[in-house]
């Protein structure tokens, strides 16, 4: 079973002479522990792209599948549901809670898949010694560096086991030694926990790390993915 | 939920300003609420010490007790109305007092009574009296003479009972005998007949309402107004009109508390956008949001319920004698579940603001 | 000043909820002002204006009016100590009257030697009383206490009719009738024809020419046993309640203030946190600092001033609808003390966020500011 399947995907946005068709056609599948790189121009609809796999957004047409779940027609507290226990995220600058350690950020996220107690607690602890954060647990973010923030959004992304990852630029804030560190953690964890991750980039320096890249430009997909 | 506790816990600034501000509103309401209190035992103790359940006037007195008289052929009526179980004379007249070792006469109220009430035990022989704690701080001590008006009536304090004083006046209590002597040499003005009265107090036979006897001695009895006892506090002078503007004055500063919190949860929510967007997109629903921002709003109205009230204790025992302030447990509880819920109420302003906020803008950066 | 009323148009909850809270206070606290002044005119203004400087109550009625009693002796007493120029008997209580409008009013008397110390001072229409029967009634929006009304004490039926209006007349927050001391008499013998005397409340004694008034009242307290004589203004100032209703009403007026003075101060502090970056981009550009901290004010002012013309319409309201028995006035002179208090406090809370505007530095434009509360 792939974890991600999008089936001519269209979202329209407006309507009649002020429309505007942000993804057209998308088909795609990614396989269980695929890592994808999504790369294309700014207003390419990459970020579409991703909202909707990610079950944040609906789309006008099509159909989205993520693992065993059909979530088109998911209303809103269907896909808040979903997006807690199947989707993990990895926004651009991290976004992390800013006055919470790095080990209660990735509660945050535990707690609210309904994940608690010393299960939860020790969960994200080896995750964050995994990702090299042993002695950095009980920091604020804004004791951390750009690349141990990434990291720790990273294990938040993470920690509730998702069937797909979904990173947006996760290396623009960082330079370049500090970025390759975090796409070769990406592709270990991804790997070694056979969970799918689609990387959303415009950096070419990084797309080798994937295991393929496709190309979106103007709302379409240019590579479609493998049947 | 837990979240929103450790935001209050470690980034407390925002919150210590909105805290601080319903800090001094408590006060305010506080000090309202105690001044309006203080007011009110002060004015009706005499009668809220009462147990009869129905008070007669003079018509002509307008239900003020110092104006009112009731001669006893008038009181005959009274005590033959159907429905009346007994009839118990009152009489009261404010005199100074001149106490032992203190220089100034110290202002009293003498009442004259008949029959034991509920904060008053049965009347004491002529000459002696029993005073109301209020005066202990005057200077009086049980024991003493004091020297009563002008003419300077003696009568010796036997006794303590509380709130039982008459717009300020410490209660001095005494028989219908050492009263009319009092009143006779001190206030010729005032004198009444013997045996007559203010007012005559009035007990019903069991199982009748007090409304209903009031309502029988009017219409057997020419020249009087019968009134229950809560219609008799209402009546005093003041006693209404306190009550209704110092609860629009309340009322309105509830309201300001509530504008004051919505105010700073708007303003907090706008910078928190970010945030709840990322919240929602790894699955946080509006209504645990929303508990959250209801959690600390509160905590802050706890916080400043617990600092205000405590302040406003500690003030009480600064602010001068003449301001008459009376924190009462039953106005500070009812302070309380206001505030709360005004605290509440004006939180939720903000919730519509968090529905709103798509989980879609957190991706795509700022 | 377009950057001002911009944010302002799209900003209108949180400036709507800021000046509601203002203008609540705002209200609060003209309320409150009003109201203890009423609240002491009522009670205090048949004394404070009525014509004798000097006024000898007995000792024990610890400069209570209502307590106190004195003697024919004692009026004779006052009489002949030096530097008093004219005296007489001045009788204060309380009566029930039926007004011409058939209701029951309580009704201060007070009774005086016509010609003589003690008559209202304010008269506002008709004359003073010049025979027995005759009164001048403070001014107090009363059905049946106009000039030709025929009132009458209740019980006993002793009428008086009303031949002058006096302004700030009131006694003890009730109608108040100023009559001949005879009259008073009669009135009280017809109320209580049990009572063995009629005795007056206090002494007003006017003093001779070139004696103080001050000095007056010190001679007679001496020189008199068992009286103690007072300047009008301080008789006044020690009627019971009015220093309790001062000091209450001082109290939480204070409070009041502080709370707009923190709300307002707080609310722009972090308007202005907020916008640091979109000020600092400005600055970069080009706006000096100066025009930034006259947009701010400028933002003040609107909040206040609009908070103020809200409080004083409501206070106006709520004039209008008061009691006819309890009228609370809306001064504009009071308006507007409160409103240029309210303002001059908000500009001065609002120092926190004009030092935080200039301190802004344009070279910080460039990199990246808060995002929405994440890092």
């Amino acid at each position: 079973m792939s974890a991600l399947t999008m089936e001519e995907v269209r979202k329209v946005y407006g309507s009649g002479e002020t429309a505007v068709v942000a993804l057209d056609h998308a088909t795609l599948s990614v396989g269980d522990d695929e890592m994808v790189a999504l790369v294309g121009p700014s207003g390419s609809g990459k970020t579409t792209l991703l909202s909707i796999a990610g079950g944040l957004l609906s789309p006008s047409e099509g159909e989205v599948h993520v693992g065993p779940h059909e979530i088109t027609q998911y209303d809103r507290r269907e896909l808040t549901r979903f997006r807690r226990e199947f989707i993990g995220f990895v926004f651009q600058g991290a976004n992390l809670v800013p006055f919470l350690t790095a080990k209660e950020n990735l509660l945050v996220a535990a707690d609210l898949a309904g994940r608690k107690g010393r299960t939860a607690e020790r969960r994200a602890e080896s995750l964050l010694e995994g990702l090299g954060l042993a002695d950095r647990m009980g920091n604020q973010p804004g004791a951390l560096s750009g690349g141990e923030r990434q990291r720790v959004a990273i294990g938040r992304a993470l920690v509730n086991e998702p069937e797909l990852v979904l990173f947006d630029e996760p290396t623009s804030a960082l330079d370049t030694k500090i970025g390759e560190q975090v796409m070769d953690l990406i592709r270990t964890e991804v790997k070694g926990r056979e969970t799918a991750a689609i990387v959303v980039t415009h950096d070419s320096r990084m797309t080798h790390f994937a295991d393929r890249v496709v190309e979106i430009t103007d709302g379409r997909l240019k590579a479609p993915g493998p049947a | 939920m837990k979240t929103a506790w450790k935001e209050l816990t470690r980034r407390p600034g925002p919150f210590i300003t909105a805290g601080g501000a319903l800090t001094l509103i408590t006060m305010l309401l506080l000090l309202l609420g105690g001044l309006l209190d203080g007011l009110y035992l002060s004015a009706t103790a005499a009668i809220r010490a009462q147990s009869a359940s129905a008070i007669v006037f003079s018509t002509d007195a307008r239900d003020d007790l110092i104006r009112s008289h009731i001669d006893p052929a008038t009181r005959a009526q009274i005590a033959a109305v159907p429905g009346v179980e007994s009839t118990s004379g009152f009489g009261l007249t404010l005199v100074g007092a001149q106490v032992p070792s203190v220089t100034d006469p110290v202002p009293v109220a003498v009442f004259g009574y008949e029959a034991a009430n509920a904060q008053v035990p049965a009347p004491l022989p002529t000459g002696q009296v029993y005073a109301d704690t209020s005066l202990r701080a005057q200077g009086v001590r049980f024991g003493q003479t004091l020297l009563l008006g002008q003419a300077k009536t003696p009568v010796a304090v036997k006794g303590w009972v509380s709130d039982t004083s008459y717009l300020f006046q410490g209660g001095l209590w005494a028989n219908a005998g050492t009263w009319q002597q009092v009143l006779a040499a001190n206030r010729p003005d005032q004198a009444l007949a013997p045996g007559s009265f203010q007012a005559i107090l009035v007990t019903p036979h069991q199982g009748l309402s007090p409304q209903r006897v009031a309502q029988q001695i009017d219409a057997a009895v020419l020249g009087v107004n019968a009134l229950t006892k809560e219609q008799a506090i209402m009546a005093l002078p003041g006693v209404s009109q306190q009550k209704s503007t110092f609860a629009s004055i309340i009322n309105t500063t509830f309201l300001v508390a509530g504008l004051v919190v919505a105010l700073f949860f708007a303003l907090v929510t706008l910078e928190r956008v970010g945030l709840f967007g990322v919240l929602k997109a790894i699955g946080a629903n509006s209504r645990t949001l929303a508990a959250g921002l209801a959690l600390q709003a509160l905590l802050i109205a706890t916080g400043a319920l617990a600092l205000g009230g405590v302040l406003t204790v500690g003030f009480s025992f600064i602010v001068p004698s003449t301001v008459p302030l009376q924190l009462l447990p039953g106005r500070a509880a009812v302070t309380a579940v206001g505030l709360v819920l005004t605290a509440l109420v004006g939180s939720a302003i903000s919730f519509r603001r968090i529905v709103r906020i798509d989980p879609a803008s957190a991706v795509g950066g700022s | 000043m377009s950057l001002a009323w911009t944010e302002i148009k799209r900003a209108k909850l949180r400036f709507g909820l800021l000046t509601g809270a203002v203008a609540l206070l705002v209200f609060l606290i003209m309320f409150l002002q009003t109201l203890s002044e009423t609240l002491l005119k009522d009670f205090i203004g048949g004394l404070e204006n009525q014509s004798a400087s000097v006024l000898a109550y007995s000792k024990d009625a610890r400069r209570n009016l209502d307590a106190s009693v004195v003697t024919p002796q004692q009026v004779q007493q006052v009489a002949r100590v030096p530097g008093v120029g004219a005296s007489g008997p001045l009788g204060e209580a309380t009566f029930t009257v039926r007004s011409a409008a058939g209701r029951l009013e309580s009704t201060t008397f007070f009774g005086y030697e016509p010609g003589g110390a003690g008559a209202p001072t304010t008269l506002s229409s008709g004359r003073l009383p010049q025979s027995d029967g005759e009164a001048v009634a403070s001014t107090t929006g009363t059905a049946g206490f106009a000039i030709g009304d025929r009132v009458s004490v209740q019980p006993g039926g002793y009428s008086v009719t009303i031949v002058g209006l006096a302004d700030n007349a009131t006694f003890n927050v009730q109608p108040t009738l100023f009559v001949s001391y005879p009259s008073f008499e009669l009135a009280a013998r017809a109320q209580n024809p049990q009572a063995k005397a009629v005795l007056a409340s206090a002494v007003a004694v006017d003093p001779a020419a070139g004696v103080s008034a001050q000095e007056l009242a010190s001679e007679i307290t001496q020189q008199v046993s068992g009286i103690e004589a007072l300047d009008r203004a301080t008789a006044v100032s020690s009627l019971p309640g009015v220093s309790s209703i001062q000091q209450s009403f001082g109290l939480i007026l204070l409070l009041a203030f502080f709370v707009v003075v923190l709300v307002t101060g707080f609310f722009f502090l972090i308007l202005t946190v907020q916008k640091a970056s979109a000020l600092t981009l400005l600055r970069a550009i080009g706006a000096s600092t100066a025009y930034l901290l006259r947009s701010l004010a400028l933002q003040v002012t609107m909040v206040a001033l609009s908070g103020v013309v809200i409080a004083g319409a409501l206070l106006t309201v709520v004039a209008a609808t008061s009691k006819n028995n309890f009228p609370i006035k809306a001064d504009p002179v009071l308006i507007v003390e409160v409103g240029v208090a309210v303002l001059v406090l908000a500009i001065a809370a609002s120092i926190g966020a004009l030092r935080r505007i200039a301190r802004i530095d344009p070279a910080t434009a460039t990199s990246r500011g808060g995002q929405g509360g994440l890092v």
